[in-house]
């Protein structure tokens, strides 16, 4: 880590009186976006939920079809990333900006790891013949119909998750690049910490996401 | 004066005189100057303006719905266009017109002055929203117009899904984007309340209008993705066949259903309380009469918000639901009929021993109460679940939600357009016009709606275009009713329009109302306030007056 500290702060805009009042607005206005997320895929949660009471024994078999160990691995892989984006907002407070880079870089790079790892899943899965939407493959477990609107759940859970993690890759990304700038941290640091905030939420997600789709009824 | 104006009459800020170069709208002229402008009246305006455009074309669309039932067998125009006339009525009134009508125009111009803010929290994410809104409602509205939709505003699954042969995707992509903006502009206004109110101004001594705002914004957060994620859902189905709805391919359509409504049924409530909020600050100014109850009327807006969130099955009575379900959802129905009715008593009450004065916004404000209790105790028939048995998917229904959407909305939307008038634009309207057209909506409106509720008791079914001949004597009622409603319409876009140019110069305070927004010039510089206000009084301060009599 070379250099000392940067000073870190925030540049107030016009309409606000102090620092402070900009600081709490930016924050609360992402958890207020959040809470906007969290129920954009409660109702994805539900529906699963809902298959589980009522068809017990459709969802095991679903559940014996999923990879439970690229599953298991991609959730040790975004709590690896939630410690590395912590890590930048640390040092972004501290103002050490070449080790919160380096943080953010690592955050990104487990995401996309776990991106790498989804894709080979849903191969796995098209080559298992788990795709019921698709009309020109048979369809392993065409025996049971109440299966199909938990694999179509599963699908639209884990590439709506996806989608939210190629956008915080690429927002991550956005921001490091800018954040290159000696004057970033002096003018912009609550960005990082906001961006934290969504980071967290993405694997929060996923969190949820894993024992109710992998390990429930397994 | 009383003491509040006195503390609150800026000296800096000069004494209002037309053509002032440094208020908002003088400041700068160019186009340039308002599609880029990050200042939340504009802002303001500019929704004024987008929406008045899709306001008429729904309204083209109804006029063509109540000519073609004019005759009983469907002679004036073919099923499928028919069918398509009404979709574009229901999708561009509900998406594109009431459910941005008062949050985005009045809210945005006013939600900041009346907490004694210069600003919204994020005014570039106001202005996206502006430009997400347009982009899709033009997008949607070409959809409709060119290639047609035939699934009416709710696009039911499976019918949308599989078996509508109409342009659904692309509708479906326009809701689904316009719903940003709308979460954008409820984030906003929440961050904004939270955040940005002035030295003094405490929760209590806000604004109902601002409650109403602040009700609004959260229905918006938290209702809005639930949406989304429906109509992404029927897209993955109708573009992917990924099945979710159809059973046909593993779905399950109630599931639809129940998603469908915990949004829309909570979207009627952003839809009826901001024309709460609009009543709450008419009727006081009118009456000069302090709100009665204020308190009240704050946690009801907050109550609505709450509890609207619980009964969405009642639009799904006879879908085969259970029993319990049923009657679960029919008593939460009747629950929230209570704090409405909180409302409506408190607007009585303000008005008794008011000094009423009968001008337009009063007179919009007294017919919007009368027809949203109309409106409001239909509601509770259909919750009773005996009744909606028999008038489920009738013109009854129609009747009910108009009598909500227009007879609520729309009319406290034009209280309220009256009212602020001379704020936004510095002008004052041509009162005798105005009265005018607030009679001819209050009638035209009964007639046209009124029949309504006969036909759906007799069993007349709802987006049919033939029906029995010994219908047609109400039927055409209905159709002449809404000539009458329409030319209503009619007089504020001309009168407010002519103005513009002619109409009096608009003092400060030209109702004597209270609230921050009377205290700036009309219409207002361009940061509101020269100096942050120092609020030292309650809301709805006419003490005076009322100590006078
Ligand atoms: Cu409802």
């Amino acid at each position: 880590m070379s250099g000392a500290a940067v000073p870190v702060g925030i540049e107030v805009a016009e309409h606000f009186q102090d620092a402070n009042q900009q600081r709490h607005a930016a924050v609360f206005g992402m958890w207020l976006w959040l809470a906007t997320e969290l129920l954009l895929f409660s109702g994805l949660f539900l529906v699963a939920i809902v298959v589980r009471v009522m068809y017990p024994d459709a969802v095991t078999a679903v559940a014996l079809h999923l990879k439970f160990w690229i599953g298991a691995t991609n959730t040790a892989v975004l709590i690896c990333s939630s410690l590395t984006m912590s890590a930048a907002i640390e040092l972004s407070r501290l103002g050490w900006r070449r080790g919160m880079l380096a943080c953010m870089l690592a955050t990104a790079s487990l995401g996309t790891l776990f991106l790498a790892l989804k894709g080979y899943e849903y191969w796995r899965d098209y080559v298992e013949h788990m795709t019921p939407f698709f009309g020109f493959r048979p369809y392993v477990l065409s025996g049971d119909r109440a299966t199909q609107l938990l694999v179509d759940d599963y699908f639209i859970i884990t590439g709506l998750h996806g989608l939210h993690l190629t956008t915080g890759v690429s927002v991550l990304l956005g921001l490091a690049w800018i954040a290159r700038r000696p004057s970033f941290l002096r003018h912009h640091q609550h960005r990082v910490e906001v961006f934290g905030l969504y980071w967290h939420f993405i694997d929060l997600i996923w969190i949820s996401v894993f024992p109710i789709l992998y390990l429930l009824n397994r | 004066m009383s003491p509040s104006d006195t503390a609150l009459r800026d000296p800096l800020t000069p004494r209002p005189t037309l053509g002032r170069p440094d208020d908002y709208l003088h400041s700068e002229h160019t186009l340039r100057s308002w599609l880029l402008t990050h200042d939340h009246k504009r802002i303001g305006i500019l929704y004024l303006l987008s929406i008045t455009f899709f306001f008429i074309i729904g309204a083209i669309a109804a006029g063509l719905v109540r000519l073609s039932l004019i005759v009983p067998n469907g002679m004036i125009f073919s099923n499928d266009t028919y069918n398509r006339l009404f979709s574009i009525h229901g999708i561009v009134m509900v998406w594109f017109f009431l459910i941005p009508s008062i949050p985005n125009t009045f809210g945005n111009f006013l939600l900041p002055i009346m907490i004694g803010a210069k600003e919204v929290a994020f005014p570039r994410l106001n202005l996206l929203s502006w430009y997400i809104f347009m982009v899709a409602s033009l997008f949607t509205l070409a959809d409709v117009v060119i290639g047609g939709v035939d699934t009416g505003w709710t696009f039911y699954a499976p019918f949308s899904t599989t078996f509508s042969s109409a342009w659904v995707v692309p509708a479906l992509i326009g809701v689904i984007v316009v719903g940003f903006s709308s979460i954008l502009t409820g984030l906003n206004f929440v961050v904004t309340v939270h955040t940005m109110r002035a030295p003094g101004m405490t929760w209590f001594r806000m604004p109902i209008f601002v409650w109403t705002m602040y009700a609004t914004s959260l229905i918006f957060l938290l209702a809005t993705p639930v949406l989304t994620i429906t109509m992404l859902l029927l897209l993955m189905e109708r573009g992917f066949h990924i099945g979710v709805f159809n059973p046909a391919i593993g779905g399950d359509p109630v599931l639809f259903q129940h998603m469908f409504w915990f949004y829309s049924h909570p979207a009627v409530y952003i839809m009826v309380l901001p024309g709460m909020g609009v009543i709450s600050e008419v009727v006081p100014a009118f009456a000069q009469r302090r709100l009665f109850g204020y308190r009240f009327v704050a946690y009801a807006s907050i109550a609505l918000a709450t509890v609207t969130f619980l009964v969405w099955g009642h639009h799904m009575f006879v879908n085969g639901m259970s029993e319990y379900a049923s009657i679960a959802f029919s008593i939460m129905s009747f629950v929230v009929a209570v704090p409405s009715a909180v409302k409506v008593y408190n607007w009585t009450a303000t008005m008794y021993k008011g000094a009423i004065k009968l001008r337009t916004p009063m007179i919009f404000a007294m017919g919007y109460v009368g027809l949203f209790v109309v409106g409001g105790i239909t509601g509770l028939y259909l919750a009773t679940l005996g009744v909606d048995e028999h008038v489920h998917d009738t013109y009854f229904v129609v009747a009910h939600f108009h009598y909500i959407m227009v007879g609520g909305t729309s009319i406290a939307f034009l209280a309220g357009l009256h009212y602020w008038w001379p704020k936004f634009t510095g002008r004052m309207y041509p009162e005798p016009w105005g009265v005018v057209a607030a009679l001819f909506i209050f009638i035209g409106f009964n007639a046209t709606f009124f029949p309504q509720f006969i036909l759906g008791y007799l069993g007349m079914p709802r987006r049919y275009h033939e029906y029995p001949p010994e219908f047609q004597i109400l039927n055409v009622l209905s159709s002449v009713g809404a000539t009458i409603l329409g030319a209503g319409y009619l007089f504020p876009m001309i009168y407010l329009v002519w103005s513009l140019r002619f109409g009096d110069p608009a003092p400060a305070n030209p109702w004597d109302a209270k609230g921050l927004e009377w205290t700036i010039a009309s219409p207002p510089p361009e940061h509101n306030f020269a100096r942050v206000p120092q609020v030292d009084f309650e809301p709805y301060d006419y003490s005076e007056r009322e100590q006078r009599t």
